[in-house]
Protein backbone atom coordinates (compact mmCIF):
# COMPACT_ATOMS: atom_id res chain seq x y z
CA UNK A 1 0.00 0.00 0.00
CA UNK A 2 1.36 3.51 -1.22
CA UNK A 3 2.21 5.58 1.97
CA UNK A 4 2.19 9.63 2.28
CA UNK A 5 5.16 10.31 4.40
CA UNK A 6 6.04 13.68 5.63
CA UNK A 7 10.49 14.40 6.43
CA UNK A 8 11.28 16.82 8.56
CA UNK A 9 14.61 18.28 7.86
CA UNK A 10 16.60 20.70 9.78
CA UNK A 11 19.55 22.94 8.38
CA UNK A 12 22.16 23.90 11.03
CA UNK A 13 25.66 25.12 10.72
CA UNK A 14 28.61 22.52 10.46
CA UNK A 15 29.11 22.37 13.65
CA UNK A 16 32.15 19.64 13.23
CA UNK A 17 33.74 22.72 11.12
CA UNK A 18 32.77 25.19 14.39
CA UNK A 19 35.93 26.23 16.34
CA UNK A 20 35.88 28.51 19.75
CA UNK A 21 37.72 31.63 20.50
CA UNK A 22 41.12 30.89 21.74
CA UNK A 23 40.91 33.42 24.18
CA UNK A 24 37.18 33.58 25.00
CA UNK A 25 36.37 30.02 24.80
CA UNK A 26 33.20 31.22 22.50
CA UNK A 27 32.12 29.45 19.52
CA UNK A 28 32.98 31.04 16.02
CA UNK A 29 29.95 30.83 14.14
CA UNK A 30 30.29 33.48 11.14
CA UNK A 31 30.72 32.02 7.77
CA UNK A 32 30.25 28.49 8.31
CA UNK A 33 28.50 26.10 6.06
CA UNK A 34 25.15 25.02 6.42
CA UNK A 35 24.46 21.24 6.06
CA UNK A 36 21.13 19.28 6.94
CA UNK A 37 21.89 17.92 10.46
CA UNK A 38 22.90 14.03 11.00
CA UNK A 39 19.58 12.43 12.14
CA UNK A 40 17.33 14.53 9.65
CA UNK A 41 19.35 12.54 7.48
CA UNK A 42 18.41 9.45 8.87
CA UNK A 43 14.44 10.63 8.72
CA UNK A 44 15.45 11.53 4.77
CA UNK A 45 16.85 7.61 4.33
CA UNK A 46 13.95 6.48 6.32
CA UNK A 47 11.07 7.83 4.27
CA UNK A 48 12.78 6.94 0.68
CA UNK A 49 13.08 3.37 1.71
CA UNK A 50 9.22 3.18 2.89
CA UNK A 51 8.43 4.45 -0.47
CA UNK A 52 10.53 2.38 -2.61
CA UNK A 53 8.90 -0.73 -1.09
CA UNK A 54 5.14 0.41 -0.38
CA UNK A 55 4.81 3.01 -3.23
CA UNK A 56 3.82 6.41 -2.31
CA UNK A 57 5.00 10.04 -1.73
CA UNK A 58 7.91 11.71 0.31
CA UNK A 59 7.57 15.48 1.15
CA UNK A 60 10.61 17.46 2.84
CA UNK A 61 9.67 20.24 5.15
CA UNK A 62 12.39 22.33 6.47
CA UNK A 63 11.69 25.21 8.82
CA UNK A 64 14.36 27.24 7.76
CA UNK A 65 15.52 30.36 5.95
CA UNK A 66 16.05 31.64 2.39
CA UNK A 67 19.66 29.50 2.63
CA UNK A 68 17.89 26.40 3.14
CA UNK A 69 17.21 25.31 -0.57
CA UNK A 70 20.65 23.76 -1.08
CA UNK A 71 19.53 21.08 2.05
CA UNK A 72 16.17 20.57 0.26
CA UNK A 73 17.90 19.89 -2.95
CA UNK A 74 20.20 17.39 -1.44
CA UNK A 75 16.84 15.82 -0.04
CA UNK A 76 15.64 15.52 -3.48
CA UNK A 77 18.86 14.07 -4.68
CA UNK A 78 18.22 11.60 -2.21
CA UNK A 79 15.03 10.81 -3.13
CA UNK A 80 12.24 13.24 -1.47
CA UNK A 81 9.68 13.82 -3.75
CA UNK A 82 8.06 17.73 -2.90
CA UNK A 83 9.74 19.55 -0.74
CA UNK A 84 8.57 22.70 1.24
CA UNK A 85 11.06 25.59 2.88
CA UNK A 86 8.87 27.61 5.17
CA UNK A 87 11.88 30.54 6.09
CA UNK A 88 11.57 32.74 9.44
CA UNK A 89 13.55 30.35 11.35
CA UNK A 90 15.90 32.69 13.55
CA UNK A 91 17.53 30.94 16.84
CA UNK A 92 16.31 27.50 18.63
CA UNK A 93 12.78 27.33 19.95
CA UNK A 94 11.62 24.11 19.35
CA UNK A 95 8.10 25.84 20.56
CA UNK A 96 8.41 27.83 17.76
CA UNK A 97 9.43 25.25 15.10
CA UNK A 98 6.69 22.91 16.43
CA UNK A 99 3.89 24.94 15.99
CA UNK A 100 5.05 25.70 12.44
CA UNK A 101 5.24 22.69 11.05
CA UNK A 102 2.39 21.44 13.05
CA UNK A 103 0.43 24.25 11.30
CA UNK A 104 1.87 22.96 7.87
CA UNK A 105 1.08 19.39 9.01
CA UNK A 106 -2.31 19.96 9.42
CA UNK A 107 -3.01 21.29 6.29
CA UNK A 108 -1.04 17.97 4.09
CA UNK A 109 -2.68 14.92 3.83
CA UNK A 110 -0.01 12.06 5.54
CA UNK A 111 -0.04 8.46 7.11
CA UNK A 112 3.95 9.25 8.75
CA UNK A 113 5.90 12.20 9.49
CA UNK A 114 9.36 11.36 10.20
CA UNK A 115 11.84 12.86 11.72
CA UNK A 116 15.40 12.84 13.53
CA UNK A 117 14.83 11.65 17.37
CA UNK A 118 17.15 14.72 18.63
CA UNK A 119 19.47 17.14 16.65
CA UNK A 120 23.37 16.38 16.28
CA UNK A 121 23.55 20.15 17.37
CA UNK A 122 21.25 21.20 20.43
CA UNK A 123 19.94 17.44 21.13
CA UNK A 124 16.85 19.08 23.04
CA UNK A 125 14.72 16.10 21.65
CA UNK A 126 11.49 18.13 22.08
CA UNK A 127 9.88 18.17 18.73
CA UNK A 128 8.76 14.79 18.52
CA UNK A 129 6.80 14.86 21.38
CA UNK A 130 5.72 18.39 21.09
CA UNK A 131 4.07 17.36 17.60
CA UNK A 132 2.56 14.86 18.93
CA UNK A 133 0.61 17.00 21.23
CA UNK A 134 0.10 19.30 18.79
CA UNK A 135 -1.59 17.06 16.23
CA UNK A 136 -2.74 14.75 18.31
CA UNK A 137 -1.22 12.17 16.91
CA UNK A 138 0.74 9.05 18.53
CA UNK A 139 4.78 9.27 18.67
CA UNK A 140 6.85 6.25 18.35
CA UNK A 141 10.16 7.45 19.12
CA UNK A 142 13.68 6.21 18.52
CA UNK A 143 12.70 3.81 16.01
CA UNK A 144 15.54 1.18 14.35
CA UNK A 145 13.11 0.11 12.47
CA UNK A 146 9.34 0.87 10.82
CA UNK A 147 6.59 -1.51 9.02
CA UNK A 148 3.99 0.11 8.02
CA UNK A 149 0.79 -2.43 7.36
CA UNK A 150 -3.33 -2.36 7.62
CA UNK A 151 -3.60 1.01 8.53
CA UNK A 152 -1.26 0.55 11.33
CA UNK A 153 2.47 0.68 11.90
CA UNK A 154 4.80 -1.54 13.91
CA UNK A 155 8.17 0.15 15.13
CA UNK A 156 11.57 -1.12 17.05
CA UNK A 157 12.11 1.49 19.56
CA UNK A 158 15.20 2.01 21.24
CA UNK A 159 15.56 2.43 25.01
CA UNK A 160 18.80 2.68 27.73
CA UNK A 161 18.36 -0.85 28.77
CA UNK A 162 15.82 -2.63 26.80
CA UNK A 163 14.36 -2.03 23.33
CA UNK A 164 10.22 -2.64 22.48
CA UNK A 165 8.17 -2.66 19.10
CA UNK A 166 5.29 -1.13 19.56
CA UNK A 167 2.25 -0.85 17.27
CA UNK A 168 -0.03 2.47 16.69
CA UNK A 169 -2.72 3.33 13.56
CA UNK A 170 -1.95 5.74 10.99
CA UNK A 171 -1.20 8.43 11.19
CA UNK A 172 1.38 8.16 13.69
CA UNK A 173 4.60 10.78 14.09
CA UNK A 174 7.86 8.25 13.81
CA UNK A 175 11.24 9.44 15.38
CA UNK A 176 14.49 8.01 13.78
CA UNK A 177 17.67 6.93 15.77
CA UNK A 178 20.92 7.17 14.34
CA UNK A 179 21.33 3.18 14.06
CA UNK A 180 18.22 2.57 11.93
CA UNK A 181 20.30 2.93 8.52
CA UNK A 182 23.14 4.37 6.66
CA UNK A 183 21.71 7.34 4.58
CA UNK A 184 22.99 7.01 0.60
CA UNK A 185 25.16 9.38 -0.83
CA UNK A 186 22.99 9.72 -4.06
CA UNK A 187 24.62 9.44 -7.76
CA UNK A 188 25.82 13.04 -9.33
CA UNK A 189 22.71 12.10 -12.11
CA UNK A 190 20.49 12.38 -9.31
CA UNK A 191 22.18 15.58 -7.99
CA UNK A 192 22.12 17.07 -11.00
CA UNK A 193 18.03 16.40 -11.80
CA UNK A 194 17.75 17.29 -8.24
CA UNK A 195 19.06 21.03 -9.01
CA UNK A 196 16.29 21.80 -11.49
CA UNK A 197 13.54 20.88 -9.23
CA UNK A 198 11.35 23.03 -7.83
CA UNK A 199 11.09 24.03 -4.41
CA UNK A 200 8.05 25.68 -2.88
CA UNK A 201 8.88 28.24 -0.61
CA UNK A 202 7.03 29.99 1.86
CA UNK A 203 6.83 32.30 4.82
CA UNK A 204 6.04 30.89 8.67
CA UNK A 205 2.52 32.43 9.86
CA UNK A 206 3.95 32.43 13.19
CA UNK A 207 6.58 34.71 14.93
CA UNK A 208 7.44 34.68 18.88
CA UNK A 209 10.49 35.33 20.50
CA UNK A 210 11.73 32.33 22.46
CA UNK A 211 12.15 34.34 25.99
CA UNK A 212 15.61 32.75 26.39
CA UNK A 213 18.44 35.09 27.77
CA UNK A 214 21.97 33.35 27.27
CA UNK A 215 23.83 34.68 30.11
CA UNK A 216 26.81 32.60 28.52
CA UNK A 217 28.17 30.49 25.48
CA UNK A 218 32.12 28.94 26.04
CA UNK A 219 33.96 26.17 25.20
CA UNK A 220 34.12 23.88 28.41
CA UNK A 221 38.01 24.53 30.32
CA UNK A 222 40.05 21.58 28.68
CA UNK A 223 43.33 21.49 30.26
CA UNK A 224 44.77 18.49 28.48
CA UNK A 225 48.35 18.09 28.29
CA UNK A 226 47.99 17.18 24.87
CA UNK A 227 51.42 15.62 24.11
CA UNK A 228 51.42 13.50 21.36
CA UNK A 229 53.83 11.39 19.78
CA UNK A 230 54.42 10.76 16.03
CA UNK A 231 57.26 8.30 17.13
CA UNK A 232 55.84 5.25 18.78
CA UNK A 233 59.80 5.06 20.18
CA UNK A 234 59.12 7.63 22.48
CA UNK A 235 55.28 7.66 23.09
CA UNK A 236 55.20 4.27 24.38
CA UNK A 237 57.85 5.04 27.86
CA UNK A 238 55.52 8.26 28.34
CA UNK A 239 52.44 6.41 28.69
CA UNK A 240 53.62 3.60 30.19
CA UNK A 241 54.73 6.00 33.61
CA UNK A 242 51.44 7.75 33.09
CA UNK A 243 49.94 4.66 33.70
CA UNK A 244 52.06 3.52 36.16
CA UNK A 245 51.48 6.13 38.05
CA UNK A 246 47.85 5.05 39.08
CA UNK A 247 48.16 1.08 38.84
CA UNK A 248 51.11 -0.32 40.86
CA UNK B 1 8.55 26.57 46.09
CA UNK B 2 7.48 23.30 44.68
CA UNK B 3 8.53 20.52 41.48
CA UNK B 4 7.00 17.44 40.48
CA UNK B 5 9.32 15.52 39.16
CA UNK B 6 9.77 11.83 37.27
CA UNK B 7 11.52 9.77 35.54
CA UNK B 8 10.78 5.92 34.14
CA UNK B 9 14.67 5.22 35.45
CA UNK B 10 14.66 4.78 39.25
CA UNK B 11 18.29 5.62 39.38
CA UNK B 12 17.65 9.09 37.73
CA UNK B 13 14.76 10.05 39.98
CA UNK B 14 16.92 9.16 43.04
CA UNK B 15 19.66 11.76 41.37
CA UNK B 16 17.11 13.97 40.47
CA UNK B 17 15.11 14.09 44.25
CA UNK B 18 18.42 14.40 45.84
CA UNK B 19 19.44 17.61 43.55
CA UNK B 20 16.30 19.65 43.42
CA UNK B 21 14.96 18.33 47.18
CA UNK B 22 18.28 20.88 47.90
CA UNK B 23 16.36 23.71 46.50
CA UNK B 24 12.61 23.56 46.99
CA UNK B 25 10.01 20.88 47.89
CA UNK B 26 9.35 17.94 45.57
CA UNK B 27 6.96 15.39 44.72
CA UNK B 28 8.05 11.99 42.53
CA UNK B 29 5.97 10.30 40.27
CA UNK B 30 7.49 7.09 38.39
CA UNK B 31 6.08 3.75 37.08
CA UNK B 32 4.92 1.40 40.06
CA UNK B 33 7.59 -1.11 39.81
CA UNK B 34 10.08 1.09 40.95
CA UNK B 35 8.10 3.61 43.35
CA UNK B 36 9.87 1.74 46.27
CA UNK B 37 12.81 2.60 45.75
CA UNK B 38 12.61 5.83 45.71
CA UNK B 39 10.80 6.54 48.87
CA UNK B 40 14.07 7.76 50.78
CA UNK B 41 15.09 10.47 48.99
CA UNK B 42 13.11 13.67 50.33
CA UNK B 43 9.92 13.36 48.55
CA UNK B 44 7.00 14.77 49.91
CA UNK B 45 4.71 12.07 47.83
CA UNK B 46 5.54 10.06 45.51
CA UNK B 47 2.75 9.14 42.72
CA UNK B 48 3.28 5.83 41.88
CA UNK B 49 2.12 4.72 38.09
CA UNK B 50 -0.33 1.55 37.62
CA UNK B 51 -0.85 -0.09 34.24
CA UNK B 52 0.95 -0.24 31.18
CA UNK B 53 3.18 2.86 30.40
CA UNK B 54 3.82 4.99 27.31
CA UNK B 55 5.13 8.10 26.65
CA UNK B 56 0.91 9.65 26.85
CA UNK B 57 -0.93 8.18 28.78
CA UNK B 58 2.62 9.16 31.51
CA UNK B 59 2.28 12.48 30.23
CA UNK B 60 -1.82 12.73 30.33
CA UNK B 61 -0.97 11.43 34.37
CA UNK B 62 1.87 13.84 35.31
CA UNK B 63 -0.14 16.52 33.52
CA UNK B 64 -3.39 15.68 35.80
CA UNK B 65 -1.24 15.73 39.04
CA UNK B 66 -0.07 19.33 37.81
CA UNK B 67 -2.85 20.91 37.26
CA UNK B 68 -4.66 19.52 40.61
CA UNK B 69 -1.35 20.62 42.76
CA UNK B 70 0.64 23.92 43.07
CA UNK B 71 3.83 23.09 41.21
CA UNK B 72 6.36 26.22 40.05
CA UNK B 73 8.38 23.33 37.57
CA UNK B 74 8.14 19.97 36.35
CA UNK B 75 11.43 17.76 36.09
CA UNK B 76 11.69 14.96 34.34
CA UNK B 77 14.84 12.73 33.78
CA UNK B 78 16.92 13.20 30.34
CA UNK B 79 16.28 9.64 29.03
CA UNK B 80 14.51 8.98 25.45
CA UNK B 81 11.13 8.42 27.19
CA UNK B 82 11.37 11.64 29.87
CA UNK B 83 12.74 13.59 26.22
CA UNK B 84 9.54 12.87 24.56
CA UNK B 85 7.09 13.16 28.06
CA UNK B 86 8.85 16.61 28.52
CA UNK B 87 7.98 17.89 24.83
CA UNK B 88 4.01 16.51 24.94
CA UNK B 89 3.77 18.63 28.45
CA UNK B 90 5.28 21.65 27.45
CA UNK B 91 2.82 21.89 24.51
CA UNK B 92 -0.17 20.65 25.90
CA UNK B 93 0.23 22.65 28.97
CA UNK B 94 1.56 25.76 26.97
CA UNK B 95 4.97 25.62 29.19
CA UNK B 96 8.25 26.85 28.30
CA UNK B 97 11.06 23.47 28.34
CA UNK B 98 14.42 23.61 28.57
CA UNK B 99 16.33 20.35 28.08
CA UNK B 100 18.99 18.23 28.20
CA UNK B 101 20.34 20.17 31.90
CA UNK B 102 23.57 19.69 33.29
CA UNK B 103 22.60 22.52 36.16
CA UNK B 104 19.23 24.51 37.08
CA UNK B 105 19.19 27.06 39.99
CA UNK B 106 15.93 29.32 40.16
CA UNK B 107 15.84 33.05 40.66
CA UNK B 108 12.88 35.24 41.23
CA UNK B 109 10.83 32.72 39.70
CA UNK B 110 13.06 32.30 36.40
CA UNK B 111 15.53 29.53 35.57
CA UNK B 112 19.21 29.60 35.25
CA UNK B 113 20.28 26.22 33.36
CA UNK B 114 23.56 24.88 32.03
CA UNK B 115 23.37 23.03 29.08
CA UNK B 116 25.94 21.68 25.99
CA UNK B 117 25.47 23.77 22.70
CA UNK B 118 26.86 23.45 19.35
CA UNK B 119 27.00 19.64 19.12
CA UNK B 120 28.41 20.10 22.59
CA UNK B 121 31.59 22.17 21.91
CA UNK B 122 30.12 24.84 24.32
CA UNK B 123 28.46 25.13 27.77
CA UNK B 124 25.52 27.76 26.79
CA UNK B 125 24.09 29.46 30.38
CA UNK B 126 20.64 31.06 29.66
CA UNK B 127 17.92 32.46 31.96
CA UNK B 128 14.47 31.51 30.84
CA UNK B 129 10.48 31.07 32.03
CA UNK B 130 11.75 27.69 31.79
CA UNK B 131 9.03 25.23 33.47
CA UNK B 132 9.24 21.77 32.24
CA UNK B 133 12.93 20.97 32.43
CA UNK B 134 14.71 17.83 31.32
CA UNK B 135 17.72 16.71 34.09
CA UNK B 136 20.80 14.94 32.47
CA UNK B 137 21.34 12.03 34.02
CA UNK B 138 24.24 11.77 36.58
CA UNK B 139 22.83 15.34 37.84
CA UNK B 140 23.98 14.69 41.76
CA UNK B 141 24.96 11.31 43.56
CA UNK B 142 21.52 10.30 44.92
CA UNK B 143 21.68 10.35 48.79
CA UNK B 144 18.93 9.21 50.41
CA UNK B 145 16.90 11.69 52.84
CA UNK B 146 16.14 11.35 56.34
CA UNK B 147 11.88 9.88 56.18
CA UNK B 148 9.78 8.06 53.83
CA UNK B 149 7.78 9.19 51.23
CA UNK B 150 3.81 9.48 51.23
CA UNK B 151 2.55 6.90 48.60
CA UNK B 152 -1.03 7.36 46.24
CA UNK B 153 -1.69 5.09 43.50
CA UNK B 154 -2.52 6.61 40.35
CA UNK B 155 -4.09 4.60 37.18
CA UNK B 156 -2.95 5.19 34.35
CA UNK B 157 -5.28 5.65 31.00
CA UNK B 158 -5.57 4.68 27.84
CA UNK B 159 -2.64 5.05 25.27
CA UNK B 160 -2.71 5.33 21.60
CA UNK B 161 0.13 2.79 21.92
CA UNK B 162 0.29 -1.26 22.06
CA UNK B 163 3.06 -2.78 23.27
CA UNK B 164 4.01 -6.18 21.07
CA UNK B 165 7.01 -7.22 22.73
CA UNK B 166 9.56 -6.66 24.81
CA UNK B 167 13.28 -7.08 24.11
CA UNK B 168 16.16 -7.26 26.58
CA UNK B 169 19.49 -6.22 25.80
CA UNK B 170 22.35 -8.67 26.69
CA UNK B 171 24.09 -6.87 29.10
CA UNK B 172 26.84 -7.90 31.64
CA UNK B 173 27.67 -6.86 35.18
CA UNK B 174 29.98 -3.86 34.12
CA UNK B 175 29.78 -0.26 35.96
CA UNK B 176 31.68 1.52 34.27
CA UNK B 177 30.93 4.45 36.61
CA UNK B 178 32.87 2.86 39.13
CA UNK B 179 35.43 1.80 37.00
CA UNK B 180 39.60 3.23 37.46
CA UNK B 181 40.47 2.68 34.53
CA UNK B 182 38.63 2.19 31.14
CA UNK B 183 39.92 0.96 27.66
CA UNK B 184 37.85 2.63 25.07
CA UNK B 185 37.68 0.99 22.13
CA UNK B 186 36.48 3.04 18.52
CA UNK B 187 35.75 1.75 14.94
CA UNK B 188 39.55 2.05 14.33
CA UNK B 189 39.09 -1.98 15.37
CA UNK B 190 38.20 -2.60 12.40
CA UNK B 191 36.37 -5.62 13.51
CA UNK B 192 35.05 -8.33 16.12
CA UNK B 193 38.06 -10.31 16.60
CA UNK B 194 40.32 -7.45 17.63
CA UNK B 195 38.62 -7.32 20.90
CA UNK B 196 40.87 -10.39 21.66
CA UNK B 197 44.06 -8.50 20.84
CA UNK B 198 43.36 -5.67 23.17
CA UNK B 199 41.83 -7.90 25.96
CA UNK B 200 45.75 -8.23 27.00
CA UNK B 201 45.95 -4.65 27.57
CA UNK B 202 42.76 -4.69 29.45
CA UNK B 203 44.65 -7.29 31.92
CA UNK B 204 47.74 -4.98 32.37
CA UNK B 205 46.11 -2.23 33.26
CA UNK B 206 43.72 -3.77 35.18
CA UNK B 207 40.80 -2.20 33.31
CA UNK B 208 37.45 -2.19 31.95
CA UNK B 209 36.90 -2.63 28.59
CA UNK B 210 34.32 0.13 26.75
CA UNK B 211 33.04 0.96 23.01
CA UNK B 212 32.51 4.24 21.28
CA UNK B 213 29.27 4.22 19.66
CA UNK B 214 29.13 2.76 16.56
CA UNK B 215 30.90 -0.07 18.18
CA UNK B 216 28.39 -0.76 21.10
CA UNK B 217 25.30 -0.31 19.00
CA UNK B 218 26.48 -0.62 15.08
CA UNK B 219 28.31 -3.35 15.21
CA UNK B 220 27.52 -4.73 18.69
CA UNK B 221 31.37 -5.91 19.05
CA UNK B 222 30.31 -4.99 22.34
CA UNK B 223 27.08 -5.34 24.54
CA UNK B 224 25.59 -1.79 25.10
CA UNK B 225 26.07 -0.79 28.46
CA UNK B 226 29.78 -0.73 27.38
CA UNK B 227 29.25 2.66 25.40
CA UNK B 228 30.75 5.21 26.29
CA UNK B 229 29.61 9.21 25.56
CA UNK B 230 26.84 11.34 25.67
CA UNK B 231 24.21 8.35 24.78
CA UNK B 232 25.87 6.18 26.96
CA UNK B 233 27.42 6.20 29.94
CA UNK B 234 29.60 8.82 31.70
CA UNK B 235 32.35 8.06 33.45
CA UNK B 236 35.27 9.63 35.51
CA UNK B 237 37.91 6.80 35.78
CA UNK B 238 41.59 7.85 37.05
CA UNK B 239 43.17 6.59 33.61
CA UNK B 240 41.05 6.58 30.09
CA UNK B 241 42.81 5.02 26.96
CA UNK B 242 40.72 5.38 23.88
CA UNK B 243 41.76 3.08 21.21
CA UNK B 244 40.87 3.80 17.16
CA UNK B 245 38.58 6.72 18.72
CA UNK B 246 38.08 9.58 16.92
CA UNK B 247 36.68 11.91 19.39
CA UNK B 248 33.82 13.37 17.99
CA UNK B 249 31.80 15.80 21.19
CA UNK B 250 29.26 13.03 21.51
CA UNK B 251 31.84 10.66 22.48
CA UNK B 252 33.87 13.24 24.44
CA UNK B 253 30.26 14.02 26.62
CA UNK B 254 31.47 11.12 28.06
CA UNK B 255 34.84 10.85 29.40
CA UNK B 256 35.24 14.30 29.63
CA UNK B 257 35.73 13.94 33.50
CA UNK B 258 38.57 10.95 32.95
CA UNK B 259 41.13 12.29 35.24
CA UNK B 260 44.24 11.54 32.88
CA UNK B 261 43.50 10.57 28.77
CA UNK B 262 45.33 8.79 26.59
CA UNK B 263 44.87 7.95 22.81
CA UNK B 264 45.84 5.87 19.87
CA UNK B 265 45.18 6.89 16.32
CA UNK B 266 46.68 6.21 13.47
CA UNK B 267 45.57 10.05 11.99
CA UNK B 268 47.77 12.55 13.63
CA UNK B 269 44.94 14.73 13.41
CA UNK B 270 42.32 12.98 15.22
CA UNK B 271 39.94 14.99 17.13
CA UNK B 272 40.73 12.54 20.06
CA UNK B 273 44.29 14.44 20.48
CA UNK B 274 42.75 17.52 21.61
CA UNK B 275 41.24 15.46 25.02
CA UNK B 276 44.24 13.73 25.73
CA UNK B 277 46.73 14.48 27.53
CA UNK B 278 48.97 11.49 26.28
CA UNK B 279 48.59 10.73 22.44
CA UNK B 280 50.46 8.15 20.15
CA UNK B 281 50.19 8.47 16.30
CA UNK B 282 50.19 4.70 15.10
CA UNK B 283 48.29 1.76 14.22
CA UNK B 284 46.79 0.29 17.38
CA UNK B 285 47.59 -3.49 16.03
CA UNK B 286 50.76 -2.27 16.67
CA UNK B 287 50.82 0.17 19.40
CA UNK B 288 48.54 -2.13 21.90
CA UNK B 289 51.01 -5.59 22.17
CA UNK B 290 54.45 -2.66 22.73
CA UNK B 291 52.26 -0.89 25.22
CA UNK B 292 51.32 -4.39 27.48
CA UNK B 293 55.21 -5.51 26.76
CA UNK B 294 56.40 -1.96 28.48
CA UNK B 295 54.13 -2.42 30.69
CA UNK B 296 55.00 -5.87 32.28
CA UNK B 297 58.76 -4.99 32.39
C1 LIG C 1 22.57 12.36 19.19
C2 LIG C 1 23.86 11.62 19.08
C3 LIG C 1 24.35 10.93 20.18
C4 LIG C 1 25.58 10.24 20.11
N1 LIG C 1 26.04 9.60 21.23
C5 LIG C 1 27.23 8.98 21.17
C6 LIG C 1 27.78 8.33 22.33
O1 LIG C 1 27.16 8.27 23.39
N2 LIG C 1 29.00 7.73 22.23
C7 LIG C 1 29.74 7.75 21.07
O2 LIG C 1 30.86 7.21 21.07
N3 LIG C 1 29.23 8.33 19.97
C8 LIG C 1 28.01 8.94 19.99
N4 LIG C 1 27.52 9.51 18.86
C9 LIG C 1 28.22 9.26 17.58
C10 LIG C 1 29.41 10.16 17.34
O3 LIG C 1 28.98 11.32 16.67
C11 LIG C 1 30.45 9.47 16.47
O4 LIG C 1 29.83 9.02 15.29
C12 LIG C 1 31.14 8.28 17.15
O5 LIG C 1 31.60 8.65 18.43
C13 LIG C 1 32.30 7.83 16.31
O6 LIG C 1 32.85 6.65 16.85
P1 LIG C 1 34.34 6.21 16.60
O7 LIG C 1 35.26 7.26 17.09
O8 LIG C 1 34.48 4.85 17.18
O9 LIG C 1 34.41 6.04 15.02
P2 LIG C 1 35.06 6.96 13.90
O10 LIG C 1 34.63 8.36 14.02
O11 LIG C 1 34.83 6.25 12.62
O12 LIG C 1 36.61 6.93 14.22
C14 LIG C 1 37.46 5.85 14.05
C15 LIG C 1 38.87 6.33 14.31
O13 LIG C 1 39.74 5.22 14.31
C16 LIG C 1 40.96 5.58 13.68
N5 LIG C 1 41.56 4.33 13.20
C17 LIG C 1 41.17 3.54 12.17
N6 LIG C 1 41.92 2.44 12.10
C18 LIG C 1 42.84 2.51 13.10
C19 LIG C 1 43.91 1.68 13.55
N7 LIG C 1 44.16 0.50 12.96
N8 LIG C 1 44.64 2.09 14.60
C20 LIG C 1 44.39 3.27 15.22
N9 LIG C 1 43.38 4.10 14.84
C21 LIG C 1 42.61 3.73 13.80
C22 LIG C 1 40.57 6.55 12.60
O14 LIG C 1 41.65 7.42 12.29
C23 LIG C 1 39.41 7.31 13.27
O15 LIG C 1 39.86 8.47 13.94
C24 LIG C 1 26.30 10.21 18.90
C25 LIG C 1 25.81 10.90 17.79
C26 LIG C 1 24.61 11.59 17.85
C27 LIG C 1 24.12 12.32 16.64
Amino acid sequence: MPYNIAVLIKQIPDIDQMKTDQNTGEPMTQNLPLRIENLSKNAIEAAVQLKEKNGGKVTGLIFGTDRSNAAMKEAYAMGVDEGFVITGYQDNSPALTAKVLAGKLKGMEHDMVILGNQSADTYTGLLPGMLSSLLGEPLIGNAISVEPADGQVKVTRVLEDHNVILSSKLPAIISVAQEINEPRLPPVLQIMAAGRKPINSEQAGINEESGVKVLSDRAPKSDRKREVYEDPEKGIPEVVKAIKEVIR
Amino acid sequence: MKALVYSDNVSVLQESLTYIRKMMDADGVTEAEGAGDVLNYGAGKIYSLKGDSFYDNISSAIRQIYENGSYDFIFLGSTTLGREIAGSLSASLGLQPMTELISFEPKDGKAVTRRFAHGGKTVVEEESGAKVLTLMPGIADPEPAEGASATEEVQLGDSKLSLVERIEKQATAVNLEKAEVIVCVGRGLGKKEGISEVEPLVKAVKGELAGSRPVCLDYQWLTEDRQVGLSGKKVKPKIYIALGVSGQIQHIAGMRDSKTVIAVNKDKDAPIFEEADYGIVGDLYQIVPKLVQALQS
